[in-house]
Formats: structure tokens, C-alpha cells, sequence
């Protein structure tokens, strides 16, 4: 198979996805005050309505549609007053009532969209290409089909709003490109809408865990009923790299919005993607096939990625791509069939006369906006602002709402410790704690396991805002600062106790390293001649001999200025 | 001492109150007449004795202790058997749940138990509601007490029978078309269906969501009233997002007179075809009767009363297939034997699970929500509803109730119909009720001047104005008198000692 690069040069590849996310937050199931936990034994929380018993009827959960009301309202979508929930039947024992109760034609949220900004080498797996109005045009045609929503009845489906033409022409805009090759492009979001999850099933004694074959069947219908969101987007992605982001930044959405755990491990965050090629400058859409088992960002990627070359070898050799479910496999790096799709299934939707239609008040759409937190790209910016934080940093800080919490309370304890004491520039110890979080801190929890989160590693924001005065006033080194975050993560002691019990205070002082410097010029005129002859390299040896000679105390950074000074 | 059945509910529950008697006595008279008289009507699928005299013993308990006891204190009910109380088996009528027992209890039910009612046991029906003369029942043919060669109508058959039997004075019955006030025509007794949303549907197993109602059966206005009050008692159902709250006392409307109401007639519902002339005379004379009470008659028009039947027979199979499909034999219910894949024992279990009429009911429901003739029938069937309750909006701003008749005809012979869609026909006037949504009650009005049977008017009130149901049926009531037991039944077994 070519790779990807090869491949993008001469095909389109067209991308849309399917992400469903549990709202883990909440404390009852979607239709019934079931406990929502996955962890307790199996079927320990269930009642006749999440069992789909006779006569038990479903009680919408208001919090939920809080939950969803808040993610429309983040992800740029139009919040729909009035919509119903719908039944979509199918047979299979892991939805008890053999239908589920989802919504219809229209969602709580419909045509929202994100901006997705791709830079680094990701940015390179899209080529530079035309990006008219036409393409936009003949994809919100589209689009409806290939999301998966042609079985949705006509008659009953939205009119079309004001707004619509906006949503419709919104890609005409297309990928702006910067000088550095990294582009922003706005993804749309088509709905997304509420649901209820369905029950877990092994089988045991079949094939790969499939049912096919399987001695019998085990059905836990603990996650049955649990509050579930599904989020369609249109097919406006272009690379993995793309889908890959666009995952990411939702996540981090949803993540500050404190819905769901948002674990793609755990499996309370899914993504499907739908993936089909056309030639560039082809308008129309090629068949897609639909990908399963996209279980990490890596797996999401990667699967994309795999799909693509498989799928252009297919085309380039004169085959056919079929309408098809794939399962990827990551240990075997290729994805296989599931099964066909030779006709559209038949759910036979419609609207659930259990439930009465919804009817959203201005003052519960508002009311939901109210509790919405900074999201992450307000907080990157107001980082970039307030702190100069580089881009990558401030966007890496404000991603995780646990992580931009500790960073926060990191500079409150520096501000008021910078009150007191001499002042270090804000911007500087902002830099300094951020660093520290990013990679020590980072660093730190990624070596301790998934166990361990910044919350629970027993790392105070101050501790890491004394590191951070620390580092700021010279009075350690960077290696340093990492020995005594070392210290610090296995004590709990503050880090100026530590510094100060072990000595380790940085000595800056020109008058101590001076004797140094010259001794060590003195003892190695060989390196100090080739200096002068030119060779810059040779000032890390002798910077190094500094430090050596004062036992690691000495501030690397000055003695290279006085060495520099001296050989001159 | 004399038969229980002369006592109404109503007494009964005073009689306790009053110690003139315990509830456990009128248990066991209940019980008795049950045994004597069951033998010939068949309107039990279950009887519970034990339970029976548990919940009677528990009311004479909290007498004794000098607690105020409930609104139906000792009053033995029936209740249909799609109705889930803990300790019986539902079974709908089916082979599908024979011998399935509910973990719940539904909350009409409960509420029962809650005014100190004594249930004695789950009575027949057509199978999972699917008929109007309980003849598609798996387990058992309920014959009319007034003659036993008739169907009792259907679908609530067993709880009409029950009460005209006087085998109890007060039962449980589910109407989705017809099928509380249809039966209760047949068996000349007091029939309701509330306006939807009225009574709680929780525990019910439903046949579709959106024209099931529960209502009582009973030989009095009063007794239904009493069993109204005690159905909505504790306001709105949280279990039940679709039921309203309602504060009205129906026992307060037994005596409001009707001088000055407005009663509308339907001219073209009297002319229909298919409309026995004796029903047609029975429920003009029944006019006559309100206009003697002081009532005014109005004409009025239902312009799209033609289109509710058809409407009725998209939606209700279409929300039968959805409701049914979760008998599939997994977890509960008639399990196909010896299958070696999920899909056959599936099919099989439902093939052989599900009677004829539930069968076609469920494909006619699966056919009509299919995509491609969706908004062909069932998107133009709710539009066809949306006019059709419109019609009755704009006719209660001419009338205070409308007077119609509740069955086109007195009972039938077992047999004598076998075309489903004649069979349909049986409830062209209780149909669009269940579609436009109000509350409707079957009122007995004696015996037929051919066919010696009782005969029945239908009163349908107001979106939520049910109160006139109680008051209107009670001008009749005082003209007609209280619906008698059957004579092949009164007197037979249940002395009250």
C-alpha cells in the first residue's frame, strides 16, 4: 500500500464522524433513578424500566438534558425548543425493550461546528487545494446520507431555518493557511442528539467475543439506560490528523463542561468514522465504509489512516469499495470486515408516545448557558494574554480542566508569595510554573500510571509555585529543579525547605565563581585556546569542569557568561 | 344475612367502616360467589383467596386499632390481568407471559390497595387487548352473565363480566378503543374511561401508549366515583411522565343535577350503518330523559368522525408492535426450546408465543411504520387525529357532554363474528374517543326492545372535564336506576354472614 502522503496527493479522502459520549456525571440513568455506575457488580443497579419489563413506562431525566443543552451551547449549535424523543427498534437482547429510545429528525442540538486549528506535521497530511463553494455546496446534499440519517422519515424532518444558509455555506470559508503551514478550518457539527445506552454483553466460547458461535451470552444491564449523547458530524474532515483533533478538542469540551469522564478507554467516549475517497476535483462522494473499534486518539488515527490506503489501493487497482462496517484491529495494524450493508436497516423511527414532546424554555436554555465554565479556547487565550505563555503551553494548560485548575491556583499561591518577597516579573514565574507543569508534573503522573491523576498525585499547587520562585530568582538550576521535584513528589516537603536542608541553593554570585572561572581556564588551556581559535562548542566542557568544581552549586548559565568574559 | 352483591361498593366500604360486618366476611362472600358463579361466566383467569383474605384481615387489622380506613375499605376488585400486582401472575391473556409474575406492583392498582380495596384476583381479556369480545384469550372463553351463549365484548371482557356477574362491585379495566365501555354495554354495567392522562399507566402493560387509559367497572354512578377518587388520589404519577394531575371529587358530581346542561346529540351517529335500531331508540330515549331532567339538546357535528377509525387502526398496531417487541423470550415469557441461535429462538418464541390476532395486529404495526409508507399512513393518521380532536374541541363549545350510543349493537353470539375488520367495526363508536383523547363512560340503559339485552348510551365529556361523565351518568342512573346483577347470577353463593 502507498502512504498516506502518497495517497492524499491524488485522492480526497472525506471524513465524518460519529461520536457517542455516556454522561457519566450524572448520578440516575437517562429514564429511570437507576444508580449510573459501570463498577458495581453486574445487573446490581436495574428496575423494571431499565429491564424494559411490561408495563414500565421511562421519566426523562432533567439533568441530562441539562448536560446536552450545555454541550450544544459549547459546540456553536443551534439549541431546538421543541423536539421528541423517538423509538428506533431493533432485536437484540442488549436493549431490553428491543427498541431504543433516541431522538428523531430533530435533535436538542442541531447545526453547530468547531473550529479545528491544525498545525506542526499534522498540518502537512492535507495538501494545499482548491477549497471552493461548490465542494461545500455538494457536500450539505450530502451530507444527510452519509451520516447515516437516510432512514430518517421526510415528512416529519426540520424546515429548513434561517440560519441554514449560513450552516450550508459556513466551508465555503475554508482552511486559512498561515505562513507556517498550519490552517484553521471549521468542521460542522449536523446534531447531536439524546439517547440511552445499551445493556453489555459477552459471549463466552465465541470467536473473538462475538455471539457467532459463542456457548452462551452474559448480559449486564447496568450501563443500560444510561444517558447518552451522540454527536454527528458532518463529513467535513480531510485527514486523520483532523479527525484525530477534532476528537481531541471535543473531548476537552466536554472534559470543561464536567459532563462525562470522557474515558475512550473505559469506553464513555466512542467514535465511529466514516471514511470514503473521491478523486481530487471530484465533487461527487465515493462509497464510505464506516469503522469501528476507534477506541483511543491513536486507534482513531491510525484506523483512518489505514483505511485510506486500503481503500485507495482498492480503487487504483479498478476494485470496488463496498458499503461496509470495519472493525480495527491495532495489533495487527489493519481493519476487517464486520458485515455488510446491502440495504439501509429499517428501524422504523418514530416519535415515542411515552414521552411527551420537549418544550425548552428561553429560561432553561439560559440557565443551562449561565453554567457553562471558561471552555478551553477562551482559557488559552486569556492564557496567551494575561500570562505570554506560548501557544502550545497555554492550549496544553487550558485543555484539561484539572490541570488548568492546578495552574491556576499555582499563580494565585506565586502571586501572593511575589507580594512579600522580591518580584519576579508575573510573565516570568507564569512561564516558570507552566514549564513545571507541563513537563515535571506531566512527566511525573505519566510514570506514576493511569491511577494517578493531577488531583490524587498529593502535589500542591504551592508546592509547585515555591519551585517555581525558586527557579525564577536563579536560585536553583533547571537540573536541579528537577532533583528537587523528585524530593518533593516522595517528602511532601516544600521545595525551599528542600533546598535549603540540602544546600542546594544556587550560588550566582560573581565573586564565588570568579576563582572558578579562572581556575578552570587555568587547568585547561588546550579547550581555552581552541575557544578563542573559534570553536564555540568547546564552552560547554569547560562550563562543565565549572560545575564539577563547585560541586554543582554554581549557576551554569553565569558561569558561561564569565567564561565567555574571560576568554575573550 | 343477605347476598353481598345487593351491597355496592360504596356500602360495603361503610358497612366495614361501621363494623357491621369485616372486611374478611365480604372477602369470603366475594370469594364464594366467585366459586358459584365463575363455573358459568369464566371471568377470572386468577383468583388469589390467600391474598384476598390477607388484605381483608390487614383493613379489619387497622379497624381494630382504630385507624380511619380507606375510601374502599374491605370493597373486593377485580382487576384485569394487563394490569402488574407483586404476588400474580400478568399474563395478558397470552401464552407469551403465562406464568409471568410481576416484581412490581402498578400504581392504579396500588391505589386500590392504598383506599383499602381487597383484590381477589386478575380477570380475563383478549389477548394482550387485541379484540373487543375477549374471544382471543389463550386461556379462557368469559361468557356474558345475561346470556352465556354471548361474548361479554372485549377487550376488558372478564372485569365487565365480574361486575354484572356481582362476582365483585368494582373492577379494573384498559381502554384503548373501546375496550372499557364496549364491554361494559355488553354486560349492562357503568364503564369509564377517564380522559388520557388521568390515571397513572405505570405497571400496565401497555398496547398503545398514547389511548390506553384505566377506568372502573361498577353497577353504581357512586361506585365509580368512588373508584375514581381512589385512581387519581396522590395527584400526578411520577412514574408515568404523560399523567396529570387531577383535583376533581367525583363523588361531589353525583348530585349537581343537570338543569340548564347542555347535552349535544350527533344526528349522523344516530343514522349510522351498522347502528341496531334498539340501541338507536334506547339512546333517544335516554335524551329524552336529560331533556326531562331539565337538560337542553343540541345538535352538533363531528365532520372527521369517518377518518377515526381508520387513524385508530394505524396507531394503535403501530404502537402494539413497538410495545410487543420486547416479548422476544429472553428474559422472561415463553422461551422456544432446542434453538440453536438467538434470531430462531426469537422468532419461534414470538411465532408460537403470540395468538392470531396479536400476530396481525403486530405485522399490520411493523408494515405501517416501515420507511417508504410511514408518512403514507402513519404520518397522515396523526394528522387525521389532530382534526378529529379538533371536531370534539369545537363541539364542547356548544355542549356540556355529548350523548352518544357506547356499542352498535347488544351482545353477540360466540363466533357470530369472524371478520377481524366487521369485528373492528364493534367499537366505531369508542374508537375516535380513545383518539381525540377525552374521557367517555358507558351508561346502562336498560334492556334492548328486541334482543332482551342490556343496551348502553355513551356520555363523553371535555378534555379533562371528566366530573360531567359522573354527573351526566347519574341524571341517567336516577332515571334508569342502578345496572342490576345478572339474574342467572344474583343470589347464587356469596352470603354475607
Amino acid at each position: 500500500m502507498k502512504q498516506l502522503a502518497e495517497v492524499l496527493k491524488d485522492w480526497e479522502a472525506v471524513i465524518g464522524l460519529e461520536i457517542h459520549t455516556e454522561l457519566t456525571a450524572l448520578d440516575t440513568k437517562m429514564f429511570c433513578s437507576c444508580k449510573l455506575s459501570h463498577d458495581d457488580e453486574p445487573n446490581a443497579n436495574v428496575c423494571p424500566v431499565c429491564l424494559g419489563l411490561p408495563g414500565a413506562l421511562p421519566v426523562p431525566n432533567k439533568k441530562a438534558i441539562e448536560s446536552i443543552v450545555k454541550a450544544g451551547l459549547a459546540t456553536n449549535c443551534e439549541i431546538q425548543k421543541h423536539s421528541m424523543f423517538y423509538r428506533k427498534h431493533y432485536f437484540y437482547p442488549d436493549m431490553a425493550k428491543n427498541f431504543q429510545t433516541t431522538q428523531g429528525p430533530i435533535a436538542f442540538c442541531m447545526h453547530g461546528h468547531l473550529d479545528l486549528e491544525v498545525s506542526g506535521q499534522g498540518a502537512a497530511e492535507r495538501p494545499d487545494c482548491a477549497f471552493g463553494s461548490g465542494e461545500a455546496a455538494s457536500l450539505a446534499s450530502a451530507s444527510a446520507g452519509a451520516t447515516g440519517l437516510s432512514t430518517m422519515k421526510t415528512a416529519d424532518a426540520p424546515r429548513a431555518g434561517s440560519s441554514q444558509g449560513t450552516y450550508d455555506t459556513a466551508l465555503a470559508s475554508g482552511p486559512v493557511r498561515a505562513e507556517d503551514g498550519s490552517y484553521t478550518v471549521p468542521i460542522r457539527i449536523l446534531r447531536i442528539h439524546m439517547e440511552e445506552d445499551a445493556a453489555k454483553m459477552v459471549h463466552v466460547g465465541g470467536q473473538e467475543g462475538r455471539i457467532a458461535d459463542a456457548a452462551e451470552s452474559l448480559i449486564d444491564y447496568n450501563r443500560c439506560g444510561t444517558p447518552l449523547i451522540e454527536l454527528v458530524t458532518e463529513p467535513d474532515l480531510r485527514t486523520p490528523e483532523e479527525a484525530r483533533l477534532f476528537m481531541e478538542k471535543l473531548r476537552r469540551i466536554f472534559l470543561t463542561l464536567g459532563i462525562s469522564d470522557c474515558s475512550m478507554e473505559k469506553g464513555s467516549m466512542r467514535c465511529d468514522g466514516n471514511v470514503s475517497l473521491r478523486r481530487r476535483g471530484e465533487t461527487r462522494l465515493g462509497t464510505k465504509t464506516e469503522l469501528k473499534n476507534l477506541n483511543s486518539f491513536k486507534a482513531l488515527h491510525d484506523g483512518l489512516e489505514y483505511e485510506i490506503r486500503r481503500q485507495a489501493e482498492v480503487l487504483e487497482e479498478g476494485g470496488i469499495v463496498y458499503q461496509e462496517t470495519r472493525h480495527w484491529e491495532p495489533s495487527r495494524k489493519r481493519t476487517v470486515v464486520m458485515r455488510v450493508k446491502e440495504t439501509a436497516d429499517d428501524y422504523r423511527l418514530f416519535p415515542d408516545p411515552d414521552l411527551a414532546p420537549f418544550d425548552l424554555t428561553d429560561d432553561f436554555i439560559e440557565h443551562c448557558r449561565s453554567e457553562i465554565p471558561e471552555l478551553p479556547d477562551e482559557k488559552r487565550a486569556r492564557y496567551e494574554a494575561s500570562f505570554s505563555l506560548r501557544a502550545a503551553d497555554a492550549a496544553q494548560l487550558a485543555g484539561d480542566p484539572e490541570v488548568a485548575r492546578f495552574f491556576e491556583e499555582a499563580m494565585a499561591a506565586s502571586d501572593a508569595a511575589a507580594k512579600g518577597g522580591k518580584a519576579t516579573a508575573a510573565d516570568k514565574r507564569a512561564r516558570t510554573v507552566a514549564n513545571l507543569i507541563l513537563n515535571e508534573l506531566t512527566g511525573y503522573l505519566n510514570a506514576a500510571g493511569t491511577d494517578v491523576t493531577i488531583a490524587t498525585a498529593g502535589i500542591a499547587p504551592a508546592q509547585i509555585a515555591s519551585l517555581a520562585a525558586l527557579l525564577a530568582e536563579d536560585a536553583i538550576s533547571s537540573n536541579q529543579a528537577h532533583e528537587v521535584f523528585g524530593i518533593m513528589a516522595e517528602t511532601g516537603d516544600d521545595p525551599a525547605k528542600i533546598v535549603d536542608e540540602r544546600g542546594m541553593r544556587q550560588v550566582s554570585d560573581d565573586g564565588a565563581l570568579l576563582p572558578i572561572v579562572e581556575q578552570v581556564i587555568a587547568n585547561c588551556p588546550d579547550q581555552a585556546q581552541q575557544y578563542r581559535d573559534g570553536n564555540q562548542k568547546v564552552i560547554g566542557y569547560l562550563v562543565g569542569q565549572c560545575m564539577k568544581a563547585s560541586r554543582g552549586k554554581g549557576n551554569p548559565k553565569r558561569f558561561n557568561e564569565l567564561l565567555r568574559e574571560n576568554l575573550a | 344475612m343477605a347476598c353481598f352483591d345487593e351491597l355496592t361498593a360504596a356500602q360495603i366500604a361503610a358497612g366495614v367502616g361501621a363494623g357491621t360486618f369485616s372486611a374478611e366476611d365480604v372477602a369470603r362472600a366475594a370469594l364464594d360467589a366467585i366459586t358459584a358463579r365463575d363455573k358459568s361466566v369464566a371471568a377470572f383467569l386468577q383468583v388469589t383467596p390467600e391474598a384476598a383474605l390477607e388484605a381483608a384481615r390487614a383493613t379489619d387489622a387497622a379497624r381494630a386499632r382504630g385507624e380511619k380506613l380507606g375510601p374502599l375499605a374491605g370493597v373486593p376488585v377485580a382487576v384485569k390481568d394487563t394490569m402488574n400486582p407483586v404476588g400474580t401472575s400478568t399474563t395478558c391473556a397470552s401464552r407469551m407471559l403465562e406464568n409471568y409474575e410481576s416484581p412490581y406492583t402498578a400504581t392504579c392498582v396500588q391505589r386500590l390497595i392504598d383506599a383499602g380495596a381487597t383484590p381477589v384476583g386478575k380477570t380475563n381479556m383478549d389477548e394482550f387487548a387485541f379484540g373487543s369480545s375477549t374471544e382471543t384469550s389463550a386461556f379462557a372463553r368469559t361468557n356474558n352473565p345475561w346470556d352465556t351463549d354471548r361474548v361479554p365484548g372485549g377487550s376488558s371482557g372478564g372485569s365487565a363480566a365480574a361486575v354484572a356477574a356481582g362476582e365483585v362491585p368494582l373492577s379494573l379495566g384498559s381502554d384503548t378503543g373501546g375496550s372499557i365501555r364496549q364491554p361494559a354495554a355488553l354486560c349492562g354495567v357503568f364503564g369509564m374511561k377517564p380522559t388520557y392522562g388521568v390515571v397513572s399507566r405505570y405497571g400496565v402493560v401497555a398496547f398503545g401508549s398514547s389511548l390506553d387509559q384505566v377506568g372502573p367497572f361498577g353497577r353504581t354512578v357512586e361506585d365509580v366515583a368512588l373508584g375514581m377518587n381512589a385512581l387519581v388520589a396522590g395527584g400526578s404519577d411520577p412514574l408515568d411522565s404523560t399523567s396529570q394531575p387531577c383535583d376533581t371529587d367525583f363523588l361531589g358530581c353525583l348530585d349537581e343535577g343537570v338543569e340548564g346542561a347542555r347535552v349535544g346529540v350527533i344526528p349522523q351517529l344516530l343514522n349510522a350503518e351498522g347502528l341496531s335500531p334498539e340501541v338507536a331508540a334506547a339512546v333517544r330515549a335516554a335524551a329524552d330523559k336529560l331533556e326531562a331532567a331539565g337538560a337542553e339538546i343540541v345538535e352538533v357535528e363531528l365532520p372527521h368522525m369517518d377518518a377515526a377509525i381508520a387513524a385508530y387502526y394505524v396507531i394503535g398496531p403501530a404502537e402494539a408492535f413497538s410495545n410487543l417487541a420486547r416479548f422476544d423470550g429472553v428474559r422472561y415469557g415463553y422461551q422456544e426450546p432446542g434453538c440453536a441461535t438467538l434470531a430462531e429462538q426469537s422468532s419461534l418464541s414470538r411465532a408460537h408465543g403470540f395468538g392470531i390476532e396479536a400476530k396481525r395486529r403486530q405485522m399490520l404495526g411493523a408494515y405501517l411504520l416501515s420507511s417508504g409508507v410511514y408518512d403514507e399512513y402513519y404520518f397522515a393518521a396523526q394528522k387525521a387525529r389532530t382534526l378529529i380532536t379538533g371536531d370534539y374541541r369545537r363541539a364542547f363549545e356548544r355542549a356540556d357532554v355529548l350523548l352518544m350510543p357506547a356499542a352498535p349493537r347488544a351482545a353477540w353470539r360466540f363466533g357470530e363474528i369472524s371478520d377481524p375488520t366487521q369485528m373492528y367495526l364493534s367499537d366505531v363508536f369508542t374508537v375516535p374517543i380513545n383518539i381525540a383523547g377525552n374521557g367517555g363512560i358507558s351508561v346502562p340503559l336498560g334492556l334492548g326492545s328486541d334482543s332482551g339485552l342490556p343496551v348502553a348510551a355513551q356520555l363523553v365529556a371535555p378534555s379533562f372535564g371528566d366530573a360531567a361523565l359522573i354527573r351526566f351518568a347519574a341524571a341517567l342512573e336516577r332515571a334508569y336506576g342502578a345496572a342490576p346483577v345478572a339474574p342467572a347470577c344474583a343470589g347464587k353463593g356469596g352470603e354475607l354472614k
